[in-house]
């Protein structure tokens, strides 16, 4: 079956969130209507309430791009995106097509997972792969990888999504706000939402490494 | 070049990105976009190196069980042949990935199709001018790590030359190695100058780097997107009249290079 299909299927079980978008169906002639879930309530207000009404998928990378202070939102995963926007969709196709721009790959992340297909990958074997200027970001212990999760992930830094990785195959995250978090900002029982899954650690996160593994370093040295 | 419909198969972009700037992937999405609109194949989609998705989950993306990926770099080099090989699992021109038949195209930048994007975005940039009394630099990043990042742009270079477009001087130059674009003056003895950035994208080299080593802008500048004030051509410097144009991967015409790689993938590696 169809990614589409498949997400069409998941909508009609009782689903209607992904991240920080309410997925509403049959609104005014449109079979689906996207929004900021704290918009949900004006969206089937006459007129969507006065929200900005963009028609099909196109808008969604632009909408998705930068929080309301102007903040590049480098990762989609941030807890961050801007509100008075409704997006009306004419098919399964296109909200497929929205979600992959607001949440890039999240609904195949959880299908492959549902299915029980999803390879994980450790923060060992993602450091290991990269270049240049990040090269150094393997060197970092696995106490300041451990403390780095717990300094940038999760939602009380921003970012919605539920880490499956773990730092090597033997060594799973540290109890904390971070590790624990199941990948669906707000109050909404599981069976309501899709997870924002995080199968291997961000750029953003690699950068975070490589700055710690220098502090690291540079500390080794000065006690040399 | 037209290609034939592929209604079962699946087109992968593969770009660089960034995670600081949001110009430097707004192209790939664009390509993605033309592309779909003509309804070549069953789905379109981009990844990347340092954005979102990433090449590993770009897999999920995937419904077609036959994909074909054209990798939107410039050049073929360290990216082309190590990374996203890697990355995707790509051992050949087709690899069977986890139950998926993936086909390897050659980059954008290679293609011979290059040539006219660059003599169009030239002659936009500078419509007015005469080519006799003008010299035209292509420049690009150079690095001492991959000598094949230069290869590409001294294709074209000959290649301009060969097409009889009259320009004065055609040649290359670099931000990180001989010749250096910084002295695109002293390279130049032609009243008139015009420099085409073989990039991507108007990210971080094209549009803030490369203005300040012409002498357009004292200090580097926020992101092309950011700008109350875009740059107006031409620009008066050093004795001469400089004409910068937009990075030559924001052409819109890119994505019939994109499909040409398809096109000739198929030629080269599929019977017919």
């Amino acid at each position: 079956m169809s990614h589409a299909l498949q997400l069409r299927s998941f909508l009609r079980s009782g689903i209607h969130r992904i991240g920080e978008i309410e997925i509403q169906s049959n609104i005014y002639g449109y079979p689906y209507v996207l929004c900021h879930h704290a918009d949900a309530d004006l969206s089937t207000e006459p007129a969507f309430g006065g929200l900005d009404l963009h028609e099909g998928p196109a808008d969604a990378r632009d909408l998705s791009t930068y929080s309301e202070d102007g903040t590049y939102r480098f990762t989609k995963g941030q807890v961050n995106l801007i509100r008075g926007w409704v997006m009306a969709l004419e098919n399964e196709d296109d909200l497929l097509r929205a979600l992959d721009q607001f949440y890039p790959a999240c609904v195949g992340l959880f299908l492959a997972q549902q299915g029980g297909v999803l390879e994980i990958e450790t923060l060992r074997e993602k450091l290991n792969r990269q270049t240049g200027m990040y090269r150094f970001a393997r060197s970092i212990s696995d106490a300041g990888a451990q403390k780095l999760v717990q300094e940038v992930c999760g939602p009380a830094h921003q970012c919605a999504k539920k880490i499956l990785w773990k730092i090597d195959p033997a060594t799973p995250l540290d109890d904390s706000e971070a590790s624990r978090f199941n990948g669906i900002p707000g109050d909404l029982p599981e069976s309501e939402a899709i997870p924002l899954l995080c199968r291997e650690a961000c750029n953003h996160f690699v950068a975070e490494c490589r700055k710690v593994a220098k502090a690291e370093f540079e500390q080794k040295q000065a006690n040399a | 070049m037209s290609i034939a419909p592929k209604p079962n198969c699946a087109l992968l972009i593969v770009g660089h990105g960034s995670t600081e700037n949001p110009d430097s992937s707004t192209p790939y999405f664009d390509h993605a976009d033309e592309i779909r609109r003509r309804g070549l194949f069953s789905e379109v989609h981009c990844c990347f190196w340092k954005e979102e998705p990433s090449m590993r989950e770009a897999f999920y993306l995937l419904d077609a069980d036959e994909i074909y990926v054209v990798p939107d770099f410039i050049s073929e080099g360290y990216f082309t042949q190590d990374v996203i090989p890697r990355e995707l699992g790509l051992t050949g021109p087709t690899t069977q990935v986890r139950g998926k038949t993936f086909h390897y195209c050659l980059p954008v930048g290679v293609h011979s199709s290059m040539t006219g994007l660059i003599l169009r975005r030239a002659q936009d940039v500078a419509p007015d001018i005469d080519p006799a009394q003008t010299t035209l630099i292509i420049t690009g990043h150079g690095t001492g790590l991959n000598q094949n990042s230069t290869k590409a742009i001294r294709d074209q270079v000959d290649q301009i030359i060969a097409s009889g477009a009259g320009y004065a001087a055609v040649t290359d130059a670099y931000m990180e190695e001989q010749p250096f674009i910084a002295e695109w003056d002293k390279m130049s003895e032609t009243p008139n100058v015009v420099v085409v950035p073989f990039f991507i994208s108007d990210g971080l080299h094209s549009y803030q780097d490369i203005p300040v080593m012409l002498g357009i802008e004292s200090e580097v500048g926020s992101a092309a997107s950011q700008r109350e004030v875009f740059r107006h051509n031409p620009h008066h410097l050093r004795g001469k009249t400089l004409y910068y144009s937009s990075a030559i991967g924001t052409e819109r015409m890119l994505a019939d290079v994109i499909l040409d790689q398809v096109h000739d993938f198929d030629q080269t590696h599929k019977a017919l």
